[in-house]
């Protein structure tokens, strides 16, 4: 990491970019700085920091974009951390020496509030008024000078495809040491003394300072006539159209990342296997081959597949907040969300983590609110991610009878696949209710939020957005998550005994061997088991039963065999409790660890091979059949509500800046997966499923 | 408790009124006088949500989405 944009070099001038949200931030950055140098949080906190560089007549400039705030009275820790900064109270980062104040033309009175705030901070201020196009377009005209001449400081009128008014603005914040920090404005007086707290008196004041300052400076055409957006904007909030775009809004952004990324991921996952295809032939077979190619090739195709959904939610993410339909989208689910103690800002994040979680909790951080954020990232991993389905169509299709239910168009199946989705959105309701009741509870979060008009989108905001997630995605979280997958792959692997291997093999075989003699096995049975015992003699079947033989005896086998206890109550042998043990780095693991455990080369473990196999599997030494109707449901709720994703605790860790909670969410998902299980297991056993 | 006392929960659609005082002194009271609502500013009711909350409203001159619970916290005077 850079830390050298963190020190103080006297030869740089050090630039705050302050501002409202949705104030055309974004796009002012990367206008005057471009690609930041450097992205990552404020040192202990997890606010995130971004700085940019640019120079202008021979001055080194060091732009530090602070988070977007309403107020300097902070309120929330991205708001505090933004005053830290401005009075250098922040270990580590530089006090600014020039502040820049970023004001929406088009909704001057309420942005002025912060801009006259940063009066105060004793600092040199430069006020940079966007989208004056706009405003000019709705008939609005504002006297800059008059405004400069009041408040003290340069006012510059900034158009932004144009790029008006750039040259201006890098002149006056070159020139700001110079010009020195603008004069008080005399807010004391100017308003009620009463009981009030100081911070609710001084808003008061400062709105009636406001107009005093804004009387004369802003001119409006009489009777503005409504522009295409307006027109638009009054259709998005239409009871029934804005409810229906809502909608398609929505498919439009969870089809993306569900189907859209699909072919992008399935070419990722097609070169990663080219790749480990071409070292395992430059290698000679042994551990470190088995290192290489199963271990690390892996690991790093398990962590790189992600990205296309990454940055797939990220672009549409920044368009939808670009054009200012973020807000409207977290105003019309509000109520909704709000019911069970989150926010209409948890639409979108819980929404993307049916697709994936990782990306849904990383969208998370659209959501200003500490608490509501925390509270979805908690609950995003229990939506029916797409790494589930694989487990609930092998299982549903192999023991799920395909019976209509009521209606004859109704089958069995559907509703038991529909049944797994409810059950992750019903449970992450009720966390999420019980959560806010108890160790989140505490007073009204205001939710006091700005509908933004709808503008264009800017393309460079766009990209800088998605590239700036993924990045942090393989940089902070990916190098992790290879080194979990790298872990447990040689957990799976070792220790490694030949000989008891090859005695594990010959075992298998003489039970096999005494099975067949027995006169009173059906048919259909005897067929079955000839068909293993003739693949033991081939290359691959014994290839497929040396590799199980390995996990058998390895630390993970060893693992699952002694928590057997603890899966018997789900109806489970310790073959899947090994299987969902092995599944920790990702659910869609359990197949092909299943696979492994019966026996079945990996690449079978999609389709009717591992369903035969399944159908066939037997209780050790019994001819009680191990998976049956409540097993494979219980097998399926318990995957449903378990965190067994490596990556999405690794993600949580990195978005909360702690350890804790991808500890809590591992234990409370798996005590509720358990719980689930056990539930779905007894009963069914009890109706006689 | 006055039973008369309007608040911006209960202005219809498309009404205007002035701000007559803020209740409260925590948090939510803050932030609603920091965004614009101040006693004497014109509030207007732009439209609801599909479940009824939150509600839309204009304040000098910009949208806001406020919830039902904290409009109610706003009393307001009819022109």
């Amino acid at each position: 990491m850079d830390k050298s944009a963190r020190g103080s070099d006297p030869a740089r001038l050090t630039v705050a970019l302050l501002g409202n949200p949705n104030t055309g931030k974004s796009t002012l950055f990367s206008a005057l700085a471009g690609i930041p140098t450097r992205v990552g949080n404020y040192p202990g906190v997890t606010v995130e920091e971004k700085i940019g560089r640019f120079s202008h007549r021979g001055q080194a400039i060091d732009l530090i974009d602070l988070p977007g705030t309403y107020s300097l009275a902070p309120q929330g820790p991205d708001e505090r951390v933004a005053v830290d900064v401005l009075h250098g109270r922040l270990a580590g980062v530089p006090r600014p020496e020039v502040v820049m104040v970023v004001a929406d033309a088009t909704n001057l009175e309420r942005n002025l509030f912060l801009a006259t705030q940063a009066t105060e901070l004793g600092l040199p201020l430069v006020v940079a008024l966007t989208l004056c196009d706009v405003g000019r377009r709705r008939g609005t005209a504002i006297d800059t000078g008059l405004l400069a001449k009041r408040l003290g400081c340069p006012v510059i009128a900034l158009a932004t495809p144009s790029g008006e008014g750039l040259a201006e603005l890098r002149d006056a914040i070159v020139a700001g040491p110079a010009a020195g920090p603008p004069a008080p404005l005399g807010l004391e007086g100017a308003g009620p003394d009463d009981s009030r707290p100081a911070a609710a008196r001084d808003a008061i004041r400062r709105y009636a300072l406001i107009e005093r300052l804004l009387d004369g400076v802003v001119h409006r055409a009489p009777a503005a006539k409504p522009l295409p957006e307006d027109r638009i904007d009054r259709l998005l909030t239409h009871k029934l159209w804005g409810t229906l775009v809502f909608a398609a809004v929505m498919l439009v952004v969870f089809s993306s990342i569900f189907w859209l990324a699909a072919p992008l991921m399935d070419l990722i996952s097609g070169g990663m296997e080219w790749l480990s295809a071409r070292v395992s032939n430059l290698l000679p077979p042994g551990a470190i081959r088995d290192l290489v190619v199963d271990g690390v090739l892996a690991g790093i195709g398990g962590v790189v597949v992600f990205v296309p959904q990454i940055a797939l939610l990220f672009l549409l993410i920044a368009v939808l907040e670009g054009c200012g339909y973020l807000a409207r989208a977290a105003y019309l689910m509000d109520r909704l969300l709000v019911g069970v103690g989150l926010s209409g800002k948890s639409f979108i994040p819980l929404l993307s983590s049916f697709a994936c979680a990782i990306p849904g909790i990383m969208a998370a951080r659209t959501i200003e609110n500490r608490r509501d954020r925390l509270l979805t990232i908690l609950v995003a991993p229990l939506m029916s991610c797409s790494a589930r389905l694989p487990v609930y169509l092998l299982l549903t299709g192999a023991f799920v009878p395909d019976v209509a239910v009521g209606f004859a168009w109704l089958r069995l199946p559907a509703v038991v696949l529909t049944g797994m989705y409810g059950l992750g959105v019903v449970v992450a309701a009720a966390v999420a209710w019980l959560l806010s009741r108890t160790f989140f509870r505490g007073p009204p979060q205001p939710f006091v939020m700005e509908l933004p008009s709808w503008r264009w989108p800017q393309a460079a905001v766009v990209l800088e957005r998605a590239r700036e997630a993924v990045w942090s995605f393989l940089q902070n979280a990916g190098t992790l998550i290879l080194a979990v997958s790298v872990v447990v792959w040689a957990l799976s692997n070792y220790p490694r005994n030949e000989a008891r291997i090859e005695a594990d093999i010959e075992t298998q075989q003489t039970q096999l061997a005494d099975q067949l003699t027995d006169a009173a096995l059906p048919p259909a049975e005897r067929a079955e088991l000839s068909a293993e015992a003739a693949s033991l003699e081939t290359p691959e079947g014994r290839a497929a039963a040396r590799l199980a033989a390995i996990q058998r005896g390895s630390l993970l086998g060893k693992a699952g065999r002694f928590v057997e206890p603890l899966v018997r109550p789900l109806g489970w042998d310790w073959r899947i409790g090994c299987a969902a043990i092995a599944s920790f780095p990702a659910r869609e693991v359990v197949l092909g660890t299943l696979a492994v455990l019966y026996n079945l080369p990996a690449e079978e473990a999609e389709g009717t091979a591992l369903e035969r196999r399944l159908k066939a599997a037997r209780w050790d030494g019994t001819g009680r059949p191990v998976f049956t109707l409540p097993v494979a449901l219980s097998i399926m709720v318990f995957f449903a509500l378990c965190a067994q994703c490596a990556s999405t605790l690794v993600v949580i860790g990195r978005e909360t800046g702690s350890w804790v909670w991808p500890v809590v969410t591992f234990t409370y998902m798996t005590v509720l997966a358990w719980l689930g299980a056990f539930a779905t297991y007894q009963l069914g056993t009890w109706l006689g499923l | 408790m006055a039973l008369a006392t309007l608040t911006l929960e209960d202005l219809p659609i498309a009404a205007a009124a002035r701000v007559a005082d803020v209740v409260g002194n925590d948090s939510v009271a803050i932030r609603l006088l920091e965004m614009g609502i101040t006693p004497g500013a014109v509030v207007r009711a732009l439209g609801r949500a599909p479940f009824g909350d939150p509600l839309e409203i204009q304040v000098r001159g910009y949208r806001l989405s406020i919830r039902r619970a904290e409009a109610a916290r706003v009393a307001i005077t009819s022109d």
